[in-house]
């Protein structure tokens, strides 16, 4: 080994180097950090350190504290009192209406975080069962015709969302799965199925091609059915590939914004958060605090999701087979 | 091939299980992928209708023509081009840089590589609302950085603006996807024996040299391969457009404004899409004969 001492020119540029490309990376996310714990009216104060930090935004988001728009303001209380001597049914006219514009005007975080994370987490989890049966198939198991359903999975990569999106729409309305948010979400979650199981599929056959053949024979030597060994044996031995796959298909689903905004736009109550967030962002101003904190709420648990797994998530990126 | 009724009653058996076990993945990808290309196609044709009880009107070539003579549509697709020229280079470019800087040991390498990977895990949505955030005229610390440096003027809006938002748009790509890139590249180049260094060293060739003839014709394939992919997924990206800057008009924006907002037209837009699928299936072929040597 050739022993060369680097020169002192040489360091510097490294780390110089290193320092760029850490501002690089960090560079929006310090600034979203940053003003999420700011106040509405300081959300464009010069500088990162906030002067008057304030965890306000988060606790209003997360329902822990009520903001400003669901507090009632000084002319709703008067009316409030004025009520109190009207007829029972004409009150309840105009408390619907108080109600509503309150409502119109709210930021249900919570409700949209939720159905992302029922979304994208059923269809990630039914994507990956289904997946882990085909791949054990088209890796394990010999048939007829085997090549062409591998080809055929990986051919399904030349197909976007984008190209899906008119037919698949034409066809949800014409079955009739558009009328409501609750028909929307589950058209929503085949939808996400679709777009996921050919990268689970393959992700898995790859895996499961590492696995030596020769514990399962094992297995059925001493009785074992076909579908008893790919519970006890493929499944266990395969975790690491599976918690991946698992981790990648619900990060497509907490994502997706393409069929979202096309299927569940006419009903808030269905929203996901890329929805929500993009129509609250655009119906009304000076919310830039509110905003960040509602983007790290939702970059957290993915990134902390990702983190924790990093190792087996990058050897599943790299082992080839990837759709985002 | 062998066939079916050919094959011993074992091996029967194993074939008809194999087959059950794929089968509600084929079943769904044939229902919800293969059939709605072919079912856009047939679409393209059409007049399409969203009134129940009213059906499509067949106009032929219509929408086609409709297609090929709009200016907007060409416009679109010249940006769609190069978008995936400049999105494509430049992560890969960039990608790759960091994967060279990366394979070198130093201390806090552990943090900065789980912080590289951040842009590509971080959801579009939140990125996207911290790019706006930055680069807001007047008071975006990026714009009042740029404006300090003399680079452009302070009250210039980047994103909103039709003329460069496509610029922006392709730099977020290049920063949110780059990771992708670099871990590939990575992995790659952790794998080339390190003998081949050592032998470089005793020729004592330089540390261009040795990237020129022993790291790049190690990376062909893999820097080939990252091409076609991140090629294709950015021909068809939406989400990380549109949300950012819909002034960005690339053709998938283009195909959703036509099929989802204002007066749906759906049928041109399935001419789009199909228009789009043609162009990448061709780009694809070329690309693997002649880049990859499949």
């Amino acid at each position: 080994m050739v022993v060369r001492k680097r020169s002192f020119i040489k360091t510097f540029l490294f780390w110089f180097f290193i320092a760029l490309v850490v501002i690089f990376v960090a560079y929006p996310f310090a600034y979203m950090v940053s003003v999420s714990f700011r106040y509405d009216s300081d959300a464009f104060d010069p500088g990162l350190i906030p002067e008057n930090p304030t965890l306000t935004q988060y606790a209003q988001l997360l329902g822990l504290q009520e903001s400003i728009r669901q507090q009632m303001s000084e002319e709703e209380e008067q009316l409030m009192k004025l009520l109190e001597s009207l007829p029972e049914e004409q009150r309840e006219q105009v408390l619907q209406n108080i109600q509503s514009s309150r409502r119109r005007e709210s930021f249900p975080f919570l409700r949209w975080f939720g159905n992302s994370l029922l979304l994208a987490g059923l269809s990630a989890l039914t994507s990956l069962i289904i997946g882990i049966f085909g791949a054990y198939s088209f890796s394990r198991v010999w048939y007829p015709g085997r090549t062409l359903v591998q080809r055929g999975v990986l051919l399904v990569y030349l197909v976007g969302g984008v190209i899906l999106s008119v037919p698949l729409y034409d066809l949800f309305v014409r079955i009739g799965l558009t009328n409501s948010g609750g028909t929307s979400m589950f058209a929503l979650y085949i939808i996400y199925i679709i777009q996921t199981l050919p990268v689970s599929m393959y992700m898995l056959g790859n895996y499961f091609r590492t696995i030596p053949e020769s514990i399962e024979e094992a297995a059925l030597i001493d009785g074992s059915t076909r579908i008893g060994t790919i519970m006890r044996i493929i499944i266990p031995l395969s975790m690491p590939a599976i918690i991946t796959v698992f981790i990648y298909a619900f990060m497509i689903g907490w994502n997706e914004y393409l069929f979202a905004s096309i299927f569940i736009r006419p009903y808030p109550g269905a929203y996901t958060l890329p929805v929500g967030l993009r129509e609250i962002f655009f119906s009304e101003h000076a919310v830039w605090a509110k905003m960040m904190a509602a983007s790290v709420l939702t970059a957290v648990p993915v990134i902390v999701l990702f983190m924790t797994v990093e190792k087996y998530l990058t050897a599943g990126l790299t082992a080839g087979g990837v759709k985002e | 091939m062998q066939r079916f009724r050919e094959l011993s009653p074992l091996k029967k058996k194993e074939a008809t299980f194999g087959w059950k076990l794929v089968s509600p993945a084929i079943i769904l990808i044939g229902l919800f992928i293969l059939y709605p290309v072919l079912y856009n196609i047939y679409l393209s044709f059409f007049e399409v209708s969203l009134t129940p009880g009213v059906p499509n009107k067949f106009v032929g070539l219509q929408n086609y023509k409709e297609l090929l003579t709009d200016p907007t549509f060409w416009n679109s697709f010249g940006i769609t081009m190069l978008y995936v020229l400049i999105t494509v280079v430049g992560s890969i470019l960039v990608g790759l840089g960091i994967a060279l800087l990366m394979n070198k040991e130093f201390p806090g390498r552990g943090i900065v590589r789980a912080l590289i990977l951040f842009p590509y895990v971080a959801p579009v949505i939140s990125t996207v609302f911290a790019w706006q955030y930055v680069l807001m005229p007047l008071n975006g610390p990026l714009t009042i950085l740029l404006s300090n440096l003399g680079i452009m003027d302070v009250t210039k809006d980047l994103v909103n603006d039709p003329n460069n938002a496509f610029i922006v748009v392709s730099f977020y790509s290049i920063w949110k996807n780059f990771p992708f890139i670099y871990l590939m590249i990575l992995s790659r180049l952790q794998s080339i024996p390190q003998d081949y260094y050592e032998a470089a060293d005793i020729d004592g060739a330089n540390g261009w040299q040795k990237f020129h003839h022993i790291t790049l014709p190690e990376l062909y394939y893999v820097i080939g391969s990252l091409v076609l992919l991140r090629g294709i997924w950015n021909f068809y990206k939406f989400e990380e457009v549109y949300l950012l800057s819909k002034e960005a008009r690339t053709l998938p924006i283009y195909l959703y404004e036509k099929a989802f907002t204002g007066l749906p037209e759906l049928g041109v837009a399935a001419a789009i899409a199909t228009v789009l699928f043609v162009v990448m299936m061709v780009l694809i072929s070329i690309y693997v004969r002649k880049v990859l040597k499949w």
